[in-house]
């Protein structure tokens, strides 16, 4: 069982015939649980589709998926696993976006809680598991305000919270450092860190953030549609 | 699950809530104008009720007395009161009139009528009844007049002595009553120059003023002076005897025209106010579409608002149909708020209007049904563009 992310030769066209684009290029990559790894490249290069590409809202042209243990999506097997994306992005997979997005008008705790309710868990366990997490991601005390009375880096937290709701294998983390200083990005991928190997997930961060680039152990740098993997600084940051 | 719909109104309460009330004045508006046709129509039956009559005898090929005019002799009700099936019949006229009171000019109808008659008012709210043949009124509250106080009508003074409520002609003036002679003589009484004129015109007419006949010209002017003509003779039938018999025995007798109370009401409700109502059937049709566009452009507006927050509930998994719900719930509420607002309007302003405006619960009900569909419909649009949100737009660029 390829337990992670496992991503064999996933490619991506766009279009047909002579105005095709190959947006990605027989991508291979695995990501262990627990482990958090970059995806870097410049605009243009496919960091964005292979990100949803993963989170099930485009489908690849070729390749093979596997999310936790489990095939999602194979080619060769007549794509998708499940014809219920909407289910499958609910239950095993996180987001992470580059403002918080979150949901205007429900309170901090029912943002978090909104993912396990969705999945059919009721209200109050759904409730008990947002703020386990959001005592963890040290923003309980904020857990009945609105996300608009919240800092920016207290609502980034709320949404890596959200992220975690459901207790996915896999996070995507599209840019979640980039509207934040220095320190406040550090102060992210340190929770990153701490969640990936508390819940055993596997975290893909896309990024150009010089900032936090050196913290990685691992980076995909990807380019024109194809990954190159290589090792990083893995900078301490605890 | 949480009610999306009801935390995002919750949240933006105050735009939600003035929303509303902008579409709560305008649904006021619509019920009121559904209540303006009913009280036309509650009018026109409680002016029938009201004259006490069964049947309403009117010169022939005519729709009198109150869709057109009608003029018969005030000594038919004898022959009429010979006839098998009539218990009562009653000379009665009718004139609008504008009747002075205080600084302003207040839009009557004056009812000339015989006291304990068929055409005497049903009831009073204060005062008496006429006791006396000449010069008292029993006025409607609508005209505001009060006991003691005089009304002006052509040269006459009269007292008011009685008060009564709800007496309305079919297009809405409020009535005064006053004795049938008086009531014959106003209808046709001139000025005194016009009276000297005409006097001087009959004596200047040879064959009216004849040199070897004397008392001929006195006779002439005599019966110039005197009005012999009313509007309607109100009859009652008789217990054991069928309206419709007896009117088909006027018709068939007399040479005049009869109406029972079913055609009576055919006439003001179906010929009389169906121009007014088709009016107002235009209007409703036109708030409605109005309303229907208003609460279809403030959902899309408000859902256009949340394009992001759609598109990142879309990807987090949430169902169309929740998504749909959420904006489907919030037009009803919108629909919800502006129904209360309007009923609580309308219930509010309908008294002021200077004519009866009637607001019944059962059109209150089909106005709640009729909104809730419209905002049901309206929400259609906003619906369809959030369920076209990709949620791939929560990702990246």
């Amino acid at each position: 069982m390829d337990e992670g992310i496992h991503i064999e030769g996933l490619s991506k066209r766009y279009g047909e015939g002579d105005t095709a684009v190959d947006a990605l290029k027989e991508v291979n990559m695995r990501i262990a649980p627990g482990e958090v790894v970059g995806l870097v490249g410049p605009s243009g290069s496919g960091k964005t589709t292979l990100l949803k590409c993963l989170g099930a809202v485009i489908e690849p042209t070729r390749g093979r998926m596997t999310l936790g243990g489990e095939v999602i999506y194979d080619s060769a097997q007549g794509g998708w696993k499940t014809p219920d994306l909407r289910a499958l992005r609910r239950d095993r997979i996180g987001f992470i976006f580059q403002a918080p997005y979150l949901i205007p008008f429900l309170d901090v705790t029912d943002n978090v809680a909104l993912l396990p309710m969705l999945a059919g868990r009721a209200n109050a366990p759904s409730r008990t598991r947002a703020l386990e997490l959001l005592q963890a991601l040290d923003v309980a005390h904020r857990a009945g305000a609105q996300p608009s009375e919240l800092s920016g880096g207290e609502q980034q937290r709320v949404s890596i919270a959200r992220a975690l709701a459901n207790q996915p294998p896999v996070i995507l983390a599209d840019e979640p450092t980039a509207p934040l200083d220095s320190q406040r990005a550090l102060a992210v991928m340190r929770i990153l860190n701490q969640m990936a190997s508390q819940y055993q997930t596997a975290i893909i961060v896309v990024t150009h953030d010089e900032k936090i680039i050196p913290t990685f152990k691992r980076i995909y740098h990807i380019r024109d549609g194809r990954t190159v993997e290589e090792a990083g600084e893995g900078r301490d940051i605890s | 699950m949480i009610s999306l719909a009801g935390r995002d109104i919750l949240h933006s309460w105050g735009k939600f809530v003035l929303t509303g009330v902008g579409l709560g004045l305008l649904i006021g508006a619509t019920l009121t104008m559904a209540g303006v046709y009913r009280g036309m129509v509650d009018d026109a039956r409680v002016l029938l009720t009201n004259s006490g009559a069964d049947i309403w005898v009117v010169q022939k090929d005519t729709q009198g007395p109150y869709a057109e005019s009608s003029s018969i002799r005030d000594d038919v009700y004898r022959g009429l009161l010979g006839m098998p099936g009539v218990a009562q019949a009653a000379n009665v006229t009718y004139l609008t009139m504008q009747v002075r009171h205080g600084d302003t000019d207040s839009r009557t109808m004056v009812v000339g009528f015989e006291p304990g008659q068929p055409g005497e008012p049903g009831y009073l709210v204060a005062g008496r009844r006429l006791l006396r043949g000449h010069y008292e009124a029993i006025a409607d509250v609508k005209t505001g007049f009060r006991l003691g106080e005089h009304i002006r009508i052509r040269r006459h003074d009269y007292e008011v002595v009685g008060l009564t409520r709800r007496m309305v002609s079919s297009g809405g003036d409020p009535m005064v009553f006053i004795p049938l002679k008086d009531a014959q003589e106003a209808q046709f009484l001139k000025d005194n120059d016009a009276i000297i004129a005409d006097r001087a015109r009959t004596a200047a007419n040879p064959a009216l003023n004849r040199p070897g006949v004397p008392g001929l010209l006195d006779a002439v002017t005599a019966s110039q002076t005197i009005n012999h003509s009313v509007n309607a003779v109100l009859v009652k039938v008789g217990a054991g005897d069928t309206a419709e018999t007896v009117a088909q025995e006027i018709r068939r007798w007399k040479h005049l025209q009869a109406y029972t109370r079913e055609q009576m009401e055919e006439i003001l409700i179906a010929k009389l106010i169906a121009t007014s109502a088709k009016q107002i059937g235009m209007f409703l049709a036109i708030l409605t579409i109005v309303s229907a566009a208003i609460v279809a452009f403030i959902i899309y507006t408000m859902t256009l608002g949340k394009i992001r927050e759609i598109a990142v509930l879309k990807l987090i998994g949430t169902r169309n149909r929740t998504i749909a719900g959420m904006i489907l719930q919030q037009a009803l509420g919108l629909g919800l708020i502006g129904f209360i607002v309007g009923k609580i309007s309308a219930t509010l302003w309908a008294p002021a209007f200077p004519k009866y405006v009637l607001l019944e619960t059962a059109d209150a009900m089909r106005a709640l049904v009729i909104v809730m569909v419209v905002c049901a419909l309206a929400s259609t649009l906003a619906i369809r563009a959030a369920l076209k949100v990709d949620p791939a737009t929560a990702i990246g660029g």
